[in-house]
């Protein structure tokens, strides 16, 4: 049965134009209170409040969240991959004067105010540990380009290790979810009928071979 | 008919037929995202019907898989907009948009219904329904500002599928009894607040809202008087499940 | 779901490319992946490397979008809630696994777009299983127990491979997985132990099925230089045969410990050996059915290509002129 009705071969090759399946937006998750956001794969979307729809569905489906973010993959700065037990921060060139710390980290919120005004802004800093898992928030730092931002960040969580990758991103460019979306996901753990855990045949089966035993499996099975 | 049983059936079949229609979309969708998201708002739908059959069980109908699976049309009692069939996706998201932001408001007035067992899976399901009028939202004001062609498609939508929605706010003899016994506020006053709702969605984008004093609505659903499209539906439905009723699935 | 890196399609010339890549980044790559540490996008890759994972991630990825169909078509006439919420959630995690799967291969440089159409003009392969027809409900079960299982067995073996991103969208799907080959067996079980109606009509999908279940993980590998290769390279993880013995082990008692019988005189278990017996299936049929002639491979491509199509209008119209693309980072 096809629900189409659909019409006969068709004669030429099917082509799509470059952007048919749009851009993508990188997803990230907060599993519960208080977690970090980890990354979780991308959606394609044209803009980023479809992408948070979109994201939700793919991402949030079927295990619940607290938080939700999507931003552009165009617009992640990214480091170097390096093995597993190196610092992805090694491999950013040397910078000649001393990065600023992370924002609230000093008392001086007049100087932090200057900054801003000066056209500094939040990064968010994702930190990869082990190659194959997935990157991790781990803080904020203020900074006025992508590149710095990364400085910012190797001096501020540089001595964490193992670091595999960095990814830096303006807080500008991410959507998060808010408070008041946590409804969205009030109801996810109650649809049980899509846990294997919901699923008990095991009853059934000794049940039925309770009803009709079989003293030797030949090849083909028991004949019943 | 109890008033209770009257606005349950109404829900619950509301409920049944379109989220068995928006599960057609299953893996035919416009762009796998959306593909994934309709589906997840149809199987919605279905659980929300079977909460609110489950109401019905309490009140003495049958098993919610009897009464879903084993009634024919005319003992049905959703509005003709919902049996429609799928069409193209710019008739199936304009009727989602139509009817969720109906259910929403609906749902909402529920919450304080005077029957307290509506009333708690009316506030349990707003999280959901509050997330499907945003999908909608999203969905009709990108493509009803869009290209000609998309908003050409969706004025053309709108203006079929409005007579249909008006369908959804068709009274019942129970009307009365059940504005006055507090169990819901009534379908004049749904319908005047879900007119509110939708003409705000459209006023952001090029497509324009006929009047609904001008047009006839598609009326009879409630009473069991429905399109050639509820039978079959009802059929394929319940194909296997007839096989043999008492069998366990 | 379904994902085998079919070595019966590759060529068979000892022809590699390896002797045009540099041999030091060649050997530090290979370090890597012997040490136990994944591949991940912004490495350095041999093109041979980047080119047969980015087909068997997206032979993976039509699989499962195509695998779709057959149960898609039975959620409408699924019988009673329980399945009919359940159809429709296990399929949706279907289209769910194509995105997982499409983002991976796409973070190797194909992109999503140029997929889909080699998908649809029937350049790229997916799992042949699909090219068969669900007549009966019954079909649609078998197909949830054991062609997921089937799938599973491929899964957790490709999980356990180099490339970072096929990785992390397998263990996603593992986890998704879970309740699929519980709902599936669960169907199974009822119809099996149920009325004589479930009972002939699960009997008689599971003969029409299992000439088709017995083809799914491929045929012998061919043990060529590619092989070797790619075992080594962690894109191979086990054997078309080792997987195949692997699942008849875990799901032929099943299958007769609820009265139902296979169609094949022969499938026993060689205890001594711990390898099952059967008779061989007919590779030539397989090929023929894989390269287009079976009963369903028109439609299965038809209706992919009408969904696409019938959506264009819709993806045109979100454009902005703000879009851009570049690859998905992992």
């Amino acid at each position: 049965m096809n629900r189409l009705g659909l019409p006969d071969a068709p004669t030429t090759d099917a082509a799509k134009g470059a952007l048919d399946q749009f851009g993508t937006y990188e997803v990230f998750h907060q599993k519960k209170e208080g977690a970090p956001f980890v990354y979780v794969g991308p959606v394609h979307a044209p803009e980023a409040d479809v992408a948070f729809l979109f994201a939700k569905e793919q991402y949030s489906r079927r295990f619940a969240c607290t938080g939700l973010w999507v931003v552009p993959t165009a617009a992640i700065a990214v480091t170097a991959y390096v093995g597993d037990q190196e610092s992805a921060y090694g491999t950013l060139p040397l910078l000649a004067k001393n990065p600023a710390p992370a924002p609230g980290a000093a008392d001086d919120t007049a100087a932090e105010e200057a900054a801003y005004a000066a056209g500094e802004e939040d990064y968010d800093i994702f930190h990869l540990k082990k190659r194959g898992k997935a990157h991790q928030h781990v803080g904020k730092v203020r900074a006025s380009a992508p590149a710095e931002a990364l400085q910012v960040a190797k001096a501020v969580f540089g001595d964490q290790r193992p670091v595999v990758n960095v990814w830096a991103v303006r807080a500008a460019d991410v959507l998060r979810s808010g408070d008041d979306d946590r409804d969205i996901w009030a109801t996810t753990p109650e649809k049980k009928y899509r846990d294997a855990i919901s699923y008990k045949v095991q009853d059934r089966i000794e049940k039925f071979k309770a009803e009709h035993p079989a003293t030797h499996q030949p090849a083909h099975g028991p004949q019943t | 008919m109890d008033p209770k049983l009257d606005l349950l059936y109404r829900l619950a079949d509301d409920q049944l037929i379109l989220g068995h229609r928006n599960s057609e979309w299953n893996g035919l969708g416009p762009i796998l995202e959306e593909d994934i998201a309709f589906s997840s708002m149809a199987q919605d739908k279905l659980g929300h019907s079977l909460q609110l059959y489950g109401l019905l069980h309490g009140l003495g109908e049958a098993e919610p898989d009897t009464v879903a699976f084993t009634r024919n049309a005319p003992q049905f009692h959703c509005c003709q907009l919902v049996e429609l069939p799928i069409g193209e996706y710019d008739f199936s998201l304009t009727r989602h948009f139509l009817f969720d932001h109906a259910e929403l408001l609906r749902f909402e007035a529920l919450a304080a219904s005077s029957y307290e067992p509506l009333a708690q899976v009316a506030r349990k399901l707003r999280g959901e329904l509050k997330y499907h009028a945003l999908h909608a939202n999203t969905w009709v004001k990108r493509l009803g500002t869009a290209t000609d062609e998309a908003i050409e498609r969706m004025q053309a939508a709108l203006n079929f599928t409005l007579p249909y929605a008006l369908g959804i706010f068709e009274t019942t003899a129970a009307e009365p009894e059940i504005i006055s016994s507090g169990l819901f506020i009534g379908e004049a006053e749904l319908k005047s607040r879900w007119l509110e709702s939708i003409a705000k969605v459209f006023r952001q984008t090029a497509l324009e809202m006929p009047d609904v004093q001008t047009l006839a609505p598609a009326l009879g659903g409630r009473r069991g008087e429905h399109t050639g499209f509820l039978q079959p539906l009802l059929d394929e439905m319940a194909e296997v499940f007839r096989l043999d009723p008492t069998a366990d699935w | 779901m379904y994902g085998s890196a079919s070595t019966h399609d590759l060529p068979t010339t000892a022809a590699t490319g390896l002797e045009n890549e540099d041999p030091i980044l060649l050997a530090e790559f290979e370090a890597r992946i012997a040490r136990g540490e994944k591949i991940e996008p912004g490495d350095w890759m041999p093109g041979l490397y980047r080119k047969q994972l980015t087909r068997m991630i997206e032979q993976h990825a039509h699989s499962e979008i195509i695998g779709s169909l057959p149960e898609g078509t039975w959620i409408t006439r699924a019988p009673g809630f329980r399945r009919k919420m359940a159809q429709m959630a296990k399929v949706q995690d279907e289209v769910g696994h194509a995105q997982l799967l499409y983002s991976a291969a796409e973070t190797l440089g194909k992109t999503r777009e140029q997929m889909l159409v080699d998908l649809i003009n029937g350049k790229s392969k997916y799992s042949n299983v699909f090219n068969y027809p669900t007549p009966t409900w019954a079909d649609s079960n078998v197909i949830s127990w054991l062609i997921d299982a089937g799938a599973i067995v491929n899964q957790l073996a490709n999980a356990k491979g180099s490339y970072g991103p096929y990785c992390r969208a397998l263990d996603r799907i593992c986890a998704e997985e879970a309740f699929h080959l519980k709902y599936g067996h669960d169907a199974v079980v009822h119809l099996a132990t149920g009325t004589p109606v479930q009972r002939r009509m699960i009997q008689a999908a599971l003969n029409r099925w299992w000439p088709a279940i017995m083809t799914f993980f491929g045929p012998s590998d061919k043990m060529s230089v590619h092989t070797e290769i790619l075992m080594r390279w962690k894109v191979k993880m086990a054997s078309n045969d080792e997987c195949r013995n692997q699942f008849l082990d875990m799901y032929v008692p099943k299958i007769w410990e609820i009265g139902l019988t296979v169609p094949d005189e022969k499938l026993a278990k060689n205890e001594a050996t711990g390898q099952w017996e059967f008779t061989e299936p007919d590779w030539e049929d397989f090929k023929r059915v894989i390269n287009g002639d079976g009963p369903c491979n028109a439609e299965r491509l038809a209706v992919r290509r009408a969904a696409e199509e019938n959506g264009a209008w819709v993806r045109r119209a979100l454009l902005t002129p703000k879009t851009q693309y570049v690859r998905p980072l992992a």
